[in-house]
């Protein structure tokens, strides 16, 4: 069949990338027997099929991301949620929640995109 | 509203409102049904991600609930409890609505977030959710968001490790205390709960002392959230030595 043949054309590939993760603690290796490296790995392939995983630092890169600077065209308006408390002016540290983590400092150059908000 | 009694009763994250329902309320029936209607009728058209973005293992919804202050919970209907504030299948979609939602720690009120694998809905009557139990971890006020985003993006990374087993997250915003809990489908799955457990131990960074309980839903069902969590801590060996319900 044509399966099998093309089956055992498979090329064979180099082991992927190797990716370096800075342990600081002993607690961060994956208890027991898991199949997976410190920090997570991208697309793994478990049992179950392949897996799509991303560790904190990645995700966190890709916060800086362009298109996450514009809410989501459906996002609904619930003041105090996904827009300032509609009965009192927003105050400067609200609007410093809605753009920013407390871990990273406002960047500047971000004012329009809490304009664009509602 | 918010008194000392309050707290006490808030065992418990998230789905606490439906509890209180679903055990004082006659026609709890009738406002299920409702429920149902008003999700079925919210059309979905397919949420993908966009080209270049970097796909989720699943698409996640996010929902926000708050208890209206003054108001018992069973006299509101299910549509002005919990809301959902929408759904995302990458990576950079998740940052769109994130990015422009406050944190857990500047919410008001007695107010939840939940993030859920799109198609559950948060609340422990849903078929993925009916055997299920959750980690339930309290948190001192001031940690909640750190631990939150920390949550969610193990959740949203795949790092939990367990297959199908997570069905989503809740961080619950509370008077004295804020809670985070992540949900899974199966409760008696001991491999699974303790994978959940360990990963969130390494995940959220906690302080050596903090307390873990883990809470099947059927215990939510039969015990509402009237419990201060010192019985909390022992509702489990009640139940099976005694069967109370």
């Amino acid at each position: 069949m044509s399966g099998g043949s093309s089956c055992s054309q498979t090329p064979s590939r180099a082991i992927p990338a190797t990716r370096r993760v800075v342990l600081s603690d002993g607690v961060q290796l994956p208890p027991g027997d898991y199949s997976t490296t410190p920090g997570g790995t991208l697309f793994s392939t478990t049992p179950g099929g392949t897996r799509i995983i991303y560790d904190r630092k990645f995700l966190m890169e890709c916060r800086n991301s362009p298109v996450t600077k514009t809410p989501p065209r459906d996002l609904p308006t619930i003041p105090g949620v996904t827009s300032p408390a509609s009965n009192e002016p927003p105050t400067e540290a609200s609007q410093n929640h809605l753009r920013n983590s407390p871990e990273d400092k406002p960047a500047g150059g971000e004012e329009s995109q809490f304009e664009m908000d509602i | 509203m918010n008194n000392k009694f309050d707290a006490l009763k808030d065992d418990d994250s998230g789905d606490h409102d439906q509890n209180e329902e679903n055990s004082t309320q006659k026609d709890g029936e009738k406002e299920k049904t409702e429920r149902d209607k008003s999700q079925s009728s919210s059309k979905r058209k397919a949420v993908v991600p966009g080209p270049a973005e970097h796909p989720l293992q699943y698409n996640y919804t996010f929902w926000y609930s708050r208890r209206t202050p003054g108001r018992p919970t069973s006299s509101q209907s299910y549509e002005q409890n919990i809301k959902q504030i929408g759904t995302f299948a990458s990576v950079e979609q998740f940052w769109r609505f994130y990015s422009h939602m406050v944190r857990p720690g500047d919410l008001t009120g007695h107010s939840d977030f939940h993030l859920f694998k799109e198609g559950i809905k948060p609340m422990w009557e849903d078929d993925a959710n009916k055997n299920g139990g959750k980690w339930i971890i309290r948190l001192r006020k001031g940690l909640a968001s750190r631990c939150w985003e920390n949550l969610i993006l193990a959740m949203l990374g795949e790092q939990f490790m367990v297959g199908e087993e997570i069905c989503g997250a809740v961080v619950s915003v509370r008077f004295q205390e804020d809670i985070i809990s992540i949900w899974n489908k199966t409760a008696s799955d001991q491999a699974t709960t303790a994978r959940i457990r360990d990963t969130l131990r390494r995940v959220l960074n906690l302080p050596p002392n903090t307390i873990m309980e883990y809470k099947t839903h059927t215990d939510s069902i039969k015990m509402p959230g009237r419990l201060g969590p010192q019985r909390l801590l022992f509702q489990n060996l009640w139940k099976s030595r005694l069967n109370v319900p």
